[in-house]
Order: structure tokens, then C-alpha cells, then sequence
């Protein structure tokens, strides 16, 4: 046991370690190689230039690297794959898009995937921003996100139980276990089997992925707002600025960078989701999405590759509209240095 | 740095338990229900250095009684055997064949998830002698090396899945103490069945849990129903083309038995919970109705495995009992069908020890020695039923050895997309309401769209 | 120094907001907290709400045996307490049956006649006499059904099943090993390459930035099998295992860093500019800007990244078995959980008590990272230049 913990420790090292050495060490060399102070003016500035030149591909170089190997890569692969048969191996060209467009159940997964990214992004943004505002004020303010936190910490599978545990449901007249229903029960109404209900049974799976998500929109919105200088504030507030003015005329524009972040981020995880389609309702009931959808295709029954590939292009040609929004954005901000 | 706060906890905090080396667990030469001979046979096999590995699915309980076959293993040929598993078992399977790196054996509970693998060239294949061997020493051996057998990359068939314990589907679990306080019997006949559920609805209780829900899996309860009801209402040769869809799904045979299912399932008054309940109650709830005061039912049907999740204390035979499903009397041709399952050993990795493996597992000792732990039942003749833990398995392994028509559940032999996919989809939407001519359409949808 | 902005009057309203939405978020995770804390034959049999306070149930409860009978004025009788046993906790009986169908025929103290001249008292302290003219023949005694109230009853034997259960501390030890590397070394690429793509040089930099985002949206599992075929190459090619940790750390890295470089590249960009400048202008060259200056003003960027790369890491299962393996030797802290849970998973007492053993660390890092957020990093460096 001690020589399992002091290798791990040496292997925790050694990895971090490398890291730092990389970046340490490659920036030295550069300014070894290309002196910024060398004998004469000429090689100086020459050097100056080539070092601007070189060094953010230093800085840049893992990241391009790794995200080549590990996503990139991955994606050609899978491209590739949409345009073979179910083992990969021969070619079959658009059959595989033209199934996916003509089944029942991808269109019923669009359907579904549209209203979640509809529903959910927004949702976790404003309770997001409305949490990390109303909180940043209050003594117990950080118990208070912490607790909002708690369902991101919690992983998929324990989410699961605890929400089995809200919309159980057993028979009328018998004792429910789901709190929902004991609510509902107990006020008179007849429970319902909540994740079978057409149409809205998607809202309540919803609920869940807003329940857990939220805590991340909160922790990255408080931390922004907590980026906001305190001058800025206290000026409106001289002026004359109530709080509902405060929060809509200052504080979110001054975040607004932010809140794209997380409303981004959130969307393209919604386009992912598929722990929670597939632990409650495994898509049954008309909660299918895209990517249980996929997951059922790739590794259901032996696997059928190429069609599991080509839901999965289309998820990826969705984030597209996204792409290109965020590159607008980059480009118009204060450019140029 | 905070995280090196962590290790430092990670050293001083964490109490661990050092992992008792393995020993085994019944001592060699004791106890004569084991064929201890066999022992001696397989020191013979020398593997030392070698290393075995095996990916199954089994955890938890199941694999402690895993891990006290293999001991024995690694025992007397010196092999080191590396056992592992992992939930979404089957996605794992698919990814490490696919990428090279799979276990020498993965066990393999499907036949369809084999003939897929099989089919990519994945598989290889074991030996006629293999396969001679089994049709002789297996009950109703021809079913057990049919369902092993699969198409490999060229369309050819191939002896591929070593049947190793099996799973009896047939049976209808009761409390005895809950039937003698109502002054019910056990019945004989299917008619006699019905007559009782009829009978417990009178009384004003509810005749039967079902209960169909399993994360990933739901449905697949009702696809046993199913079976053993085509089993009871037509020849064994028609739930052969069945499984093949040469009898399709829109088959007046298969919807009858989906009728019949929907007699039970889709009859408020039959199933505790009523119908809405049945497709979102998990299939390891639903079995507790039985013991509940006053009970939520009388009768639940399912296999041989189910004990596990009865609650804890429940003795065998006497708190909890169980009667084959019974068969109509009316239909007197059909003798006594049992459906059955069981996890198959494949080789995904060819080598020395995992062939000397496969040789293992066809001495009686290596079934006896989990026989003795109970939850194993095994159709190999040559195994002594002394060894088996309680009279209950006893009983079922009798039920499987007395079978006068033996099949292995059709939904592990049909491909995946359907019995691991579209019947079990299908089977929550029938019980939702769909028709079954409707659902029977759907199911048949599926299977038409694969081929 | 720190001005309270004044939000009257809604101080109060303010309080009661946050309490209200705060409530209704934790509830289900308190439910599951009491659940983890209950008997588990109890777990799916009534809601958690219940456990808060005593209520009536029907219970059954078995007498004892012949073994047990004493003769007592010509008749054997058998005495206990219904209330005996490991199991049972004391309450109060306020009716009993003799069948299941109906536990609660009797009222406590009265006495019922049964066939063969047997009659059974059941009293309110759980007591009972059961007595027969001839001798009793079972070994094992009959059932006795009753309805009782009960204290709520607790118990940790969950917890203990999961934390003493074999191999968990490994498995936490391994879990360390994959998620600290997992967390630090994509906040170190991820930091230079958010400060090149925001205030650095570079030809093609919108079309990086875009394609960045666009890699966020790739779907874990089309990676799997790609990768692990890599690794399985380059292992049999430099002749080492391919599982190792090495692979996991760079595995969890290339999969998190779209969404690093996403957040901290967004966060830098919006430094104010002169800041950079100056520094430039006091012939700084990027290398030194950087961890001088940009690095300590990203901290609660980092820290809010750091949160959420070691959560996902560490409640991550699936990049674990297939990167590193699912060996004794090599499970991680979910994998171990998981296994408890046995082959066909149902163990909701292990599902509950696991989600909380393995919430500690991720909520820990929360809390210490805590301090990172501080307000004002940025207030003063803007006017002080």
C-alpha cells in the first residue's frame, strides 16, 4: 500500500513536473537561441521579431498537439466512418445519412434535441445569473452556491437514483416512494408515471439536466461578477441606480463575455447529453435524443459503426451555427494586438 | 499545493484492509461431493508464467464465487489469472475487440452480441473435439453447441461461446406462507393459473408483479413472458423460425402470445400497480410485493437469479418458493418446455492458457466448486448434484435435467438491434397500450431495416 | 475599501429569495442523504420523508420455535417479544393479525383462538403468549402480523459497507493519481495557449478560436475506439503497456482542453489592454507577461476551471476502463463503487451511500478553491497602471 502511494506520488510528479519542465524550458531555449540583448541593434530587433514570431507556437504547440491527436483525429475518423458499412469496411457512400433522415426515430430525436436546446442553455444562464447576483450580497453566500454546486458534484449515476426517487411511481392507492407523487397524493390528485407522459415527460428529464447545470453557470458567473470593480458599482449607486438597474444596465454587460461562455458551453453539452435519456427512459416514450441515439447505434447489439458515426456528424455539423457566431464575436472584440 | 494535501490525507486517513491472498476455499481431498480426481488432472497442465486474462460480467457477490473457481485454477497450473469487469459491460466488449486490446475471454451473456463480434472476424473458434465433447456431456447438449455457434468473417459457421453457468427461466416465485394463509394451492395447469388470479382478484388482493424496468435494458422481463408463452402455445419448431423470423413478428402465433402476455400485464386488476406500473417499476423492486404485509401480490414470474434481490433474510423453500410455469392442459403435445439462459465463454485472445481454460471448465469439479456457493446452475451431466448449495437449485437444476424440450431464451439469440433493442422497446410500448398487431409491426420494422 | 451597496428594502426579501430557491434545489440531494442513512429493506419501500417520523406500519414478525416451549399449567406455551432481535426496534403494537391478508384484525391485548385449540395474545409492548394443548412440532415458529408505530430508525451500515469493502483504498488512491495530473497539466497548456490566441500574434487565429469551439461539441465516444487503437499501436510499437497513466492524464487533457481554452481565453481577453502594454513597454518580452502578470489575474478563471476539470475527472468511469483498465490493481474510486453494486446493479443503499463517499474530495477542491474568487483583483491595477 505505502509503495503504491509513493509511486503514484513519483508518477504525480513526474507528469506535472514534465509539464512545467516543457514550458520552462522551451521559452529559455527561444531566448537563448534569439537573444534579445545581443551585440548589435540589428540582430536585436531581427531577434525580437523572430522571438514574436516563434514563441506563440511555443505557447500554442501542446495544445495544437494534443487536440490533434485526441479530437481531431477522432473526428476524421468518424467521418470516415459515416461513409462505410457497419463494420467499416466497405464503402456505402450517403446510405447511412439517407437511413438517418428517413427514421422515425432520428427525426423524433431532432425534435427532441431542439427543444432542450431551447429550454435548458437559457434556463441554467438565468438561474445561473440570478443565483451568483442574489448571492454575492448575503453573508452565507458561498454555503448558499455551494449547495447549488452540491448536484454537479454528485455524478450521473447518483443524479439518477435521487431523481428516480422524485418521480417514482406506484399504483393508486398505494404508498409512494417519488416524492412528486406523494405531493400530488396528498393534495387529492391521482400520481402520475411521469417519465411516460407524452411530450412533457422531456421537460421533466430537463429539469434534471438544469438542476445539475446550473451550479456550473453559477460558479463561472460568480466569479465573473466578482471581477467587477468595485468602483464601477459604488459610481451607479452614487448616482442614484436601484438594484434592478444596477444588475441589467452594469452588471450584465460588464459579464456579457461570460455569460456567452457559459450559454455556449451549456448548448453544446445539451447537443451531448445522453446519461440521463439513457438511465431514465433509455429514449423510450418519445424522449429519444441524438446522442443516445448514437451511444444505442455504436455499441447496442455488436455495434453498427457507420450509422452510429453519421448521428454523430450530424451532432457535430449542429455546433456549427455556434462556431461561427463565436468567431464574429472574437473578431469584433477589441482586436488587433 | 492544495492537491499534495490530499495524498498526504490519502496516506494518513484512508484505512485499508490488506487483501487477504486468496486461498481455496474448500480444501482439496475434503468433502466428497467434489470430484477432487479432477484436481490431479489439471496439475498435470503447466502454465506457469503464463498470464490469463478474463473480462466478465460479474461483480460484486458474483464475483467472490468467480474468484474461488479461478483460485483453483491458478493453483494447480500456475497461471495468473486476471479476472475484471465493468458496468456498460457490453459497450467495453465492443470497444476492446475493436481497438486490439481484449481480454484472452470474454464471457459473453448473449449469443447475439456473439454472432456480431463473430461475424467481424473477432472470435476464435474452439475445436470439433470442443464441440463433441459437449453435444455428449451436456443435457440436451445439440441446444447448448447450437447456441454457441455463429457465422464467422466468411458465412461460415463456427463453434464459438463454451456454455458455463446457465440461468432456468421458467419458473413462477410464490411465498408458501402467503398462499397457505389465503388457502391457495400451487397450480399444475395453466388454466388452473388463470383460475387463481381470477380467485386472488375476488378475494381483493392482486395476483402478480411484473415489473419491466432496467435502466438501459427495460423490457426485457416481458420478452421471457413472451417466450415461455410461445413455448406453451406452439411447437418447439416454430419459436426455432421465430427467433430467425422465419415466423415473423406479425405472426398470428406471436401476436396470440402477445394477447396472453397483455391477459396479465395489461389488466389492472391482475397486476399490482396496474398497468401504467408495470413498464416504469424495476424489475428488482417488483419481486418484493411478495413479502409485503398485507403482500402486493401473490405470484412473479421470472428466473432462476431473482433471490438475490428478495430481502435479506429470506429463506429458501421456506419463505420463498417457486413452481415451474405451468403449461395448458388443453395443449398436452407441448410437454414440459423450460426456456433457459446462460453467460458463454469466448476467446477473444487465442492462447495456450485460455485453450487449457476452456479444458478446465469441462471437468465436473470446476462446476461443483460454484454449485456449492449457490446462484449456479449447470446443465453438465457428469456434475455431481450433491454439490449444488440448497434443494431449491437442486430443484431447478432437476427442472432443466427433466426438460422434454429445452431453448435458450430467443431474445439472446436473436440479433442485438432486436433482442437486445426493438423487442424490448416494443414490449413497453405494448404495454403502454399499443396493440399488438402494432407492436408486433414495429418489432418486425426493425428486424427488416437490419437485414 | 468595501462599501456595502445598499439594497434596501428588500434585505429581507433578499434572504427569503435565496432561502426559497435554495431549499428547493438541495431537497432531492437531502433525500438521498436520508436515504443513504436508512435500512436498506426499507429504501424502496417507503419514501424518504417518512423516515423523518414515527408512523404506523404493518410489520410481520416470526415466534419462536418448539424449542422454545415451556409447559405451563397442562398447556406449552412459547413467550417472547415481537420486538426482539437484531433487527427489530421497540415501538408500540396497536393491532395483530394471524394472516397476511390481514394484519391488523386484532386489536393489542386481546387474545385469538386459532385451529387446533391454539390461541395467541398479543400485547401493545410487543409481547405475546402463544399457548396449545399438545406439543408444538415446528422448529421454525409462525408468523405473526402486527401494526406499529416506530421511531424513526437509522443506521451507517451502508457507509461502512461501502468504505471498508475491499480495495477502496486503492481505488482511491488510483482515482488521486488519474484526477491531480488530470486537472493541473490542462490548466498549464490550456493558460499559454489562452494568452497566445488572445493577446499574441498569430496568422489564422479567428479560424483556431472557431475551430476550438467547434471542438467542444465532440462526442466522447466516437474517440474511444480511435484512441485506443493508438495507443494499442504506439504500446506494441515502444514495446510498453498500453494502459498506463501517462495515457489517461494526456487522454483527460485532450478532451478537456476545448473547453480550458474556450473559458480562459475569454477571460484574458477582456484584461484591459494597457496593462499588457506597459509591461511590453518596460521590455518585458510575453514569456515573463505572462507568468507575472496575466497568470495571477486568471486565478479565478483557473479556479473555476480547476473545479470543474477535477469533478469531471474524478466522477469519470468511462475514459478510466477503457484508458487504464478495469484490474483490481487498476480501478478507480467509481469503478470500485460501481462493483459493489453487484452484477445486475439494484443496490439503491449502495447507490446512496456511494454518491456521498465520493462527493467529499470534488467538495472539498470547491471549498479551497474558494479563495480564488476574490473580488477586486482587478480593482486598483486599472487606476494605478
Amino acid at each position: 500500500m505505502t509503495s503504491q502511494i509513493l509511486y503514484a506520488f513519483i508518477t504525480v510528479i513526474l507528469g506535472v513536473g514534465g509539464c512545467f519542465g516543457y514550458f520552462y524550458g522551451s521559452n529559455w531555449l527561444l531566448d537563448r537561441i534569439f537573444p534579445a540583448n545581443a551585440s548589435n541593434d540589428a540582430s536585436a530587433v531581427r531577434n525580437l521579431k523572430l522571438q514574436a514570431m516563434i514563441r506563440p507556437w511555443l505557447f500554442l504547440g501542446p495544445a495544437l498537439l494534443l487536440l490533434t491527436v485526441y479530437l481531431i483525429f477522432p473526428v476524421i475518423q468518424t467521418i470516415w466512418l459515416s461513409f462505410h458499412d457497419k463494420a467499416g469496411e466497405s464503402f456505402v457512400g450517403t446510405a447511412n445519412y439517407a437511413w438517418a433522415f428517413s427514421d422515425a426515430q432520428f427525426r423524433q430525436s431532432i425534435f427532441n434535441n431542439l427543444i432542450w436546446l431551447l429550454v435548458v442553455p437559457a434556463a441554467c444562464t438565468f438561474f445561473g445569473l440570478i443565483i451568483a447576483v442574489l448571492t454575492d450580497r448575503i453573508w452565507w453566500g458561498n454555503i448558499a452556491r455551494s449547495l447549488v454546486f452540491l448536484p454537479l458534484a454528485i455524478s450521473f449515476v447518483g443524479a439518477s437514483v435521487i431523481w428516480k426517487f422524485v418521480y417514482d411511481y406506484r399504483g393508486e392507492g398505494q404508498e409512494q416512494i417519488g416524492i412528486l407523487n406523494a405531493i400530488i397524493t396528498y393534495f387529492g390528485g391521482d400520481p402520475q408515471v411521469w417519465i411516460s407522459l407524452p411530450f412533457w415527460n422531456n421537460f421533466f428529464l430537463m429539469v434534471i439536466l438544469i438542476w445539475i447545470q446550473t451550479g456550473f453557470a453559477t460558479v463561472i458567473l460568480g466569479a465573473a461578477l466578482r471581477g467587477i470593480p468595485e468602483d464601477t458599482l459604488e459610481a451607479a449607486t452614487i448616482d442614484g441606480a436601484g438594484p434592478f438597474k444596477i444588475f441589467y444596465r452594469i452588471m450584465v454587460p460588464q459579464i456579457m463575455g461570460t455569460i456567452i461562455v457559459v450559454w455556449t458551453t451549456i448548448t453544446v453539452l445539451v447537443l451531448k447529453v445522453f446519461d440521463i435519456v439513457l438511465t431514465m427512459t433509455n429514449g423510450q416514450w418519445n424522449t429519444q435524443v441524438l446522442a443516445n441515439l448514437m451511444f444505442d447505434w455504436m455499441f447496442r447489439g455488436g455495434g453498427d459503426f457507420g450509422r452510429g458515426a453519421a448521428i454523430a456528424i450530424v451532432i457535430m455539423v449542429a455546433v456549427l451555427p455556434i462556431m461561427i457566431w463565436n468567431i464574429r464575436q472574437a473578431n469584433a472584440e477589441q482586436g488587433g494586438h | 499545493m492544495k492537491k499534495n494535501l490530499f495524498l498526504g490525507a490519502a496516506l494518513a486517513a484512508i484505512f485499508v484492509a490488506t487483501p487477504a491472498l486468496a486461498e481455496l476455499k474448500y480444501k482439496p481431498g475434503e468433502d466428497s461431493k467434489f470430484t477432487w480426481a479432477n484436481l490431479d488432472e489439471l496439475k498435470k497442465v503447466d502454465l506457469k508464467g503464463e498470464t490469463l486474462t478474463i473480462f466478465g460480467p460479474w461483480r460484486g457477490d458474483d464475483e467472490t464465487h468467480v474468484q474461488v473457481v479461478l483460485e483453483y485454477f491458478r493453483e494447480a497450473t500456475g497461471a495468473d489469472v486476471k479476472y475484471s469487469s465493468s458496468e456498460n459491460y457490453e459497450q467495453q466488449v465492443v470497444i476492446d475487440t475493436q481497438a486490439g486490446s481484449p481480454a484472452n475471454i470474454s464471457v459473453l451473456p448473449q449469443p447475439g452480441l456473439i454472432a456480431d463480434l463473430a461475424s467481424k472476424g473477432l472470435l476464435s473458434p474452439l475445436t470439433d473435439a470442443d464441440k463433441a465433447w459437449m453435444v455428449e456431456n451436456y443435457g440436451a447438449g445439440q441446444s447448448w453447441v447450437d447456441i454457441g455457434t455463429s457465422k464467422d468473417k466468411d458465412g461460415k459457421p463456427q463453434f464459438l461461446g463454451f456454455s458455463y453457468k446457465t440461468d432456468v427461466k421458467s419458473l413462477v416465485w410464490y411465498s408458501p406462507e402467503n398462499f397457505a394463509d389465503a388457502g391457495y394451492e400451487v397450480p399444475k395447469t395453466m388454466e388452473e393459473l388463470i383460475a387463481l388470479s381470477d380467485r386472488i382478484v375476488a378475494d381483493g388482493g392482486k395476483p402478480w408483479c411484473i415489473g419491466l424496468g432496467s435502466g438501459g435494458a427495460t423490457g426485457w422481463p416481458a420478452t421471457d413472458w413472451i417466450e415461455d408463452i410461445m413455448l406453451r402455445t406452439q411447437p418447439p419448431d416454430v419459436y426455432d423460425k421465430w427467433v430467425t423470423n422465419e415466423v415473423k413478428f406479425t405472426d398470428p402465433a406471436v401476436t396470440g402470445a402477445l394477447d396472453i402476455f397483455g391477459s396479465f400485464a395489461k389488466n389492472d386488476a391482475y397486476v399490482d400497480g396496474g398497468a401504467a406500473g408495470v413498464a416504469s417499476t424495476d424489475f428488482r423492486d417488483s419481486p418484493k410485493g411478495l413479502f409485503t404485509t398485507p403482500p402486493k401480490c401473490y405470484m412473479h414470474h421470472q428466473a432462476s437469479f431473482i433471490p438475490s434481490f428478495f430481502p435479506e433474510g429470506t429463506k429458501m423453500g421456506e419463505d420463498a418458493d417457486f413452481f415451474y410455469f405451468p403449461t395448458y392442459a388443453s395443449k398436452p403435445e407441448l410437454g414440459k418446455p423450460v426456456l433457459g439462459a446462460g453467460t458463454l465463454f469466448t476467446i477473444t485472445r487465442d492462447s495456450k492458457a485460455a485453450r487449457a481454460f476452456i479444458e478446465f471448465l469441462k471437468l465436473p469439479l470446476a462446476h461443483e466448486l460454484w454449485m456449492a456457493d449457490g446462484g449456479f446452475l449447470t446443465p453438465l451431466k457428469s456434475a455431481n448434484p450433491a454439490a449444488y448449495a440448497n434443494d431449491a437449485a437442486r430443484k431447478q437444476g432437476d427442472i432443466m435435467a427433466t426438460a422434454s424440450t429445452f431453448r435458450f431464451d430467443g431474445s439472446d439469440l436473436m440479433p442485438g438491434k432486436i433482442g437486445a433493442g426493438a423487442f424490448w422497446t416494443g414490449m413497453v410500448d405494448f404495454v403502454g397500450g399499443k396493440s399488438s398487431a402494432d407492436t408486433g409491426a414495429e418489432i418486425q420494422k426493425a428486424w427488416d431495416a437490419i437485414k | 475599501m468595501f462599501k456595502k451597496i445598499s439594497l434596501e428594502p428588500s434585505r429581507f426579501a433578499l434572504h427569503l429569495a435565496v432561502l426559497v430557491i435554495i431549499t428547493l434545489w438541495t431537497l432531492p440531494t437531502a433525500g438521498l442523504l436520508i436515504s443513504s442513512l436508512r435500512d436498506k429493506n426499507q429504501l424502496a419501500a417507503s419514501g424518504w420523508w417518512t423516515a423523518l417520523s414515527s408512523a404506523d406500519r404493518s410489520q410481520v414478525g416470526r415466534m419462536k420455535g418448539k424449542a422454545d416451549q415451556v409447559e405451563k399449567d397442562g398447556k406449552f406455551v412459547i413467550e417472547g417479544n415481537l420486538f426482539e432481535g437484531e433487527d427489530a426496534v421497540a415501538g408500540k403494537v396497536s393491532a395483530f393479525g394471524t394472516k397476511v391478508q390481514t394484519p391488523g384484525a386484532n386489536p393489542a391485548g386481546s387474545t385469538v383462538e386459532l385451529e387446533g385449540g391454539q390461541s395467541l395474545t398479543v400485547n401493545a409492548d410487543g409481547t405475546y403468549v402463544l399457548s396449545s394443548p399438545t406439543a408444538f412440532e415446528n422448529d421454525r415458529g409462525g408468523r405473526v402480523f402486527y401494526i406499529s408505530s416506530q421511531p424513526p430508525r437509522f443506521t451507517t451500515e451502508n457507509y461502512e459497507t461501502v468504505l471498508f469493502s475491499q480495495g477502496i483504498g486503492r481505488s482511491f488512491v488510483n482515482s488521486l493519481t488519474v484526477t491531480i495530473p488530470a486537472t493541473i497539466i490542462p490548466i498549464l497548456i490550456a493558460a499559454f495557449a489562452a494568452y497566445a490566441l488572445a493577446w499574441m500574434k498569430l496568422p489564422f487565429r479567428g479560424l483556431i478560436i472557431a475551430v476550438i469551439v467547434g471542438l467542444l461539441v465532440v462526442p466522447l465516444q466516437m474517440s474511444l475506439i480511435p484512441l485506443l487503437k493508438l495507443y494499442n499501436a504506439a504500446g506494441t510499437f515502444m514495446g510498453v503497456p498500453s494502459k498506463t497513466y501517462l495515457g489517461i492524464w494526456l487522454a483527460h487533457t485532450g478532451f478537456g482542453l476545448p473547453f480550458a481554452i474556450y473559458l480562459l481565453r475569454s477571460y484574458i481577453a477582456g484584461l484591459p489592454k494597457d496593462l499588457i502594454e506597459s509591461a511590453q513597454i518596460d521590455g518585458a518580452n510575453d514569456f515573463k507577461i505572462f507568468r507575472r502578470i496575466i497568470l495571477p489575474l486568471t486565478f479565478p478563471a483557473l479556479a473555476s476551471f480547476a473545479i470543474f476539470q477535477f469533478l469531471w475527472v474524478w466522477n469519470d468511469l468511462l475514459v478510466a476502463i477503457v484508458f487504464l483498465g478495469s484490474g483490481e490493481d487498476q480501478l478507480v474510486l467509481t469503478g470500485k463503487l460501481n462493483a459493489l453494486l453487484g452484477s445486475r446493479g439494484g443496490n439503491w443503499e449502495i447507490l446512496t451511500a456511494s454518491a456521498f463517499v465520493t462527493i467529499i474530495v470534488p467538495l472539498t477542491v470547491f471549498f479551497s478553491l474558494q479563495r480564488y474568487f476574490v473580488r477586486g483583483l482587478l480593482a486598483g491595477s486599472v487606476k494605478g497602471g
